[in-house]
């Protein structure tokens, strides 16, 4: 089979005509990601931070408020003090995120050098706090150790303490609400405590970011989102379009043969999404101070091969639907979630159970997320990289093999 | 309602659901993205791959690790005697590296000093922030159990998740993405029928018909409304089915909650369409509002987390409010407060996206 370069630049000059006639679609498909990117590379943060506390202080005794002290000082808690309605009804109507229950005699029991238990309450509605709350608490509690240690330790031997662990729970006078919703779900407190001395004590050093800066890794998986998901959608669309107005049978009555009318018509999308992604690359550079440990050409490398593999998908779903609209609904459907979601952008994909960790080999972002995060933070080569350039490659391959074969058999 | 209306909406209806593939995309598509959603998402980070670096003969260090891998969070990265843990990070063999102190661990204990080295890979810094606490109270756990407490209070936290108990994360996401979906539906379907019609020139039958403005506008209009509640209907009985994810409030407030919000998008959707000319502008449009909507509505991060400036847009993100009123009603069993303002704003901004649809509407039928 021939091959002709230049009917495959005959039908992308055509193509070209067509998205210069439109200058509104031209401005966003190059406009769009750059301000997608710095937009959102701005707002996004996943550490959480001000999340409201209410606390119900029944003890108002110095320990109390040291630990009230420790929650404000750790920078992620603002202490605000029920109203007339108590902790949980807050929770209830999203004014707190978390209440603290503080018994009556917990200052005693701390001075006691007993075991004193505050009650932690958190609002499990919302996905995006819950976790990140949780995971605060041990640091909290260690910090709340070992600022209370002080003042217990001088006084613990005049003081008969008592060595039996005495549960703190709310005073009768609640209604207790807490304890009726919550009686079933008895978390692992082990997990959660931890007294112990510092005899044994470890040193983390964070590699790659050391100030864990979220932008340096937000940046360049939003990056990726974006630019894949352009990708996907302009073709999907350019090739159902042709389909939709009957201009494909056109196309192919002429002498250029199905494989340069792809090849023409993917041409100019792929470079116009190359153009977006160096502006996404100097935004991510020059406006966020995002680093590059890595190969730049190693880099572009991946960017091509990620583009291939949006391009065919794009290419694959428009030539199955051949209608605008079903095309963009399936390439929503199956570009915006799942790369948003199931990529490793935000929920790591080593922590999903074994079989999703298998599904998300199919996405072409999910390889291009650690190639990306690879060469830009760890400065990999492309021997540690080889997986996700194999993948990206094989994926682009078989679509491309699928959307071809499947534009071949309608010509019969 | 006037049969020309009800015969319009019927027609809109039938060619949409015609489409095999428009109905797998309508009611198959949500169904299976958000099992594959609530079965695969997670909120805790697990199968972190450490591995160990030890002098020989160090079996305190032993007992440690072991602790590491014990408590389910992490899993062994096997590597070559004498590699440089640096080399084993960087590709990425290993997502962190526990280093024994260089006389050991329990001789430096001994002097009061027992520091190990734990190397993490930041390059996921919300990862890295979850190694770091787990490994902090691990060791402090160890340190317990081999030198006994030391004469610390005994201070401990209850925990109690309140909504969730069990911490599952379908029960979490459930809501989020039942929003998302519904969202993305609904504004594709709209800001692309309406514009297909214009380019493929229907559009002139349509309005050359015995039917005011008004009439054409809900007949383009009221059958996306139907699917988009009939996705909402959908979503919500499949998390019950499937994950057991409760509707503790009542079913009106839903219901109320699922209609201001899907005339939101469909007025949104309309609104697009009639500002672009051919398919491919509608398409980057609804990509416009798409992406942001989503990113704003507070289920991938917290919105009160963002810039002040940044705040302002994401109250204009009709998602928002409607994720905050799929929350407190399926999880909080409907606090009335809650429901009201977020409704009230929900409303507000229905009256203005649809007035704002119907006068661009008009403009564009003369």
């Amino acid at each position: 089979m021939n091959f002709d370069l230049h009917r495959v630049y005959a039908v992308a000059r055509k193509e070209v005509m067509h998205i210069l006639r439109d200058p509104f679609t031209l401005a966003l498909a190059l406009g769009l990601p750059v301000m997608l990117v710095a937009f959102f590379g701005y707002a996004m943060d996943f550490e959480v931070r001000d999340i409201k506390l209410a606390v119900s202080d029944r003890d108002n005794g110095p320990a109390a408020r040291r630990l009230k002290e420790i929650f404000t000082a750790s920078g992620y808690f603002r202490l605000v003090e029920p109203g007339p309605v108590g902790p949980v009804e807050m929770l209830d109507s999203n004014r707190v995120s978390a209440a603290l229950f503080i018994a009556p005699d917990f200052s005693k029991k701390i001075k006691g050098g007993g075991f004193a238990e505050a009650q932690f309450v958190l609002d499990g509605s919302d996905n995006s706090k819950a976790a990140a709350i949780i995971g605060y608490l041990p640091g909290i509690q260690r910090a709340a150790q070992l600022r209370l240690a002080g003042r217990a330790h001088g006084n613990q031997s005049s003081s008969g303490a008592d060595p039996e662990p005495s549960k703190l729970s709310l005073s009768a006078a609640d209604p207790d609400p807490v304890e009726l919703l919550l009686s079933e779900a008895d978390r692992d407190p082990a997990k959660l405590l931890s007294s112990g001395a510092d005899r044994v004590s470890v040193e983390t050093r964070l590699l790659y970011n050391p100030e864990l800066n979220s932008r340096w890794f937000i940046v360049p998986g939003l990056a990726a989102i974006i630019i894949g998901l352009l990708a996907i959608l302009l073709t999907a669309l350019t090739v159902a379009r042709e389909w939709e107005n009957g201009s494909m049978e056109l196309l192919l009555s002429t002498p250029v043969r199905p494989l340069e009318i792809i090849a023409g018509k993917l041409a100019p999308y792929g470079a116009l999404v190359l153009a977006g992604v160096c502006f996404v690359y100097l935004v991510s550079r020059l406006v966020f101070g995002v680093p590059f440990a890595g190969s730049h050409l190693l880099y572009l490398a991946a960017c091509l091969l990620f583009v291939t593999a949006a391009l065919s998908q794009g290419l694959l779903i428009s030539v199955l639907t051949r209608q605008q609209q079903v095309a963009m609904q399936f390439s929503m459907i199956s570009g915006l979630l799942p790369s948003m979601l199931l990529s490793g952008f935000i929920f790591p994909v080593e922590s999903m159970p074994g079989f999703f960790q298998y599904l998300t080999m199919l996405l072409p972002p999910r390889w291009f997320m650690a190639a990306a995060r690879g060469i830009t933070l760890k400065g990999a080569d492309l021997g540690e990289l080889a997986v996700p350039f194999l993948a990206l490659g094989f994926l682009s391959a078989v679509m491309l093999a699928l959307a071809i074969k499947n534009f071949k058999t309608d010509l019969e | 309602m006037n049969p020309t209306l009800k015969a319009f909406i019927r027609k809109e209806l039938t060619q949409t659901l015609r489409d095999v593939r428009m109905r797998a995309l309508l009611f198959g598509a949500p169904v299976i993205q958000m099992t594959v959603f609530g079965l695969a998402l997670s909120t805790e980070i697990k199968n972190i791959k450490l591995a160990v670096f030890s002098r020989p003969g160090d079996a305190m260090f032993g007992r440690v690790t072991e602790g590491f891998y014990a408590s389910g969070w992490f899993t062994r990265a096997a590597h070559a005697p004498g590699e440089d843990p640096f080399e084993l990070i960087a590709s990425g063999r290993a997502d962190a590296a526990l280093i024994s102190p260089a006389e050991g661990l329990v001789r430096s204990a001994e002097r009061g000093n027992g520091k190990m080295q734990l190397l993490v890979d930041a390059s996921n810094a919300t990862k890295a922030r979850a190694v770091e606490a787990y490994a902090k109270s691990i060791v402090a756990d160890a340190s317990e159990r081999e030198y006994g407490a030391r004469v610390l209070p005994a201070l401990k936290f209850d925990v109690r998740v309140l909504y969730n108990p069990a911490m599952e994360s379908s029960v979490f996401l459930v809501p989020g993405v039942m929003g998302m979906l519904v969202c993305l539906i609904t504004i594709i379907l709209t800001a692309m029928s309406l514009t297909r019609e214009r380019e493929m020139g229907t559009f002139e039958t349509i309005v050359s018909a015995p039917l005011s403005n008004t009439e054409v506008l809900l007949g383009k209009t009221i059958p996306y409304l139907i699917l988009g509640l009939a996705d909402a209907a959908l979503v919500v009985l499949a998390g019950y089915l499937i994950f057991g994810v409760p509707v503790r409030g009542p079913l009106w407030q839903l219901a109320l909650a699922s209609l201001a919000f899907v005339v939101n998008t469909v007025s949104i959707g309309t609104f697009i369409s009639t500002v672009s000319k051919n398919q491919q502008q509608a398409m980057l449009g609804g990509f416009m509002f798409l992406f942001p909507a989503i990113l704003m509505s507070g289920v991938m991060y917290p919105v009160e987390n963002m810039p002040k400036a940044v705040i302002a847009a994401a109250y204009m993100d009709p998602l928002m409010y409607f994720v905050r009123l799929l929350r407190n009603i399926m999880l909080k069993g409907g606090d009335v407060h809650v429901f009201w303002t977020n409704l009230g704003a929900l409303v507000l901004m229905a009256f203005f996206a649809a007035g704002l649809a119907y006068n661009r509407f008009r403009q564009t039928l003369n």
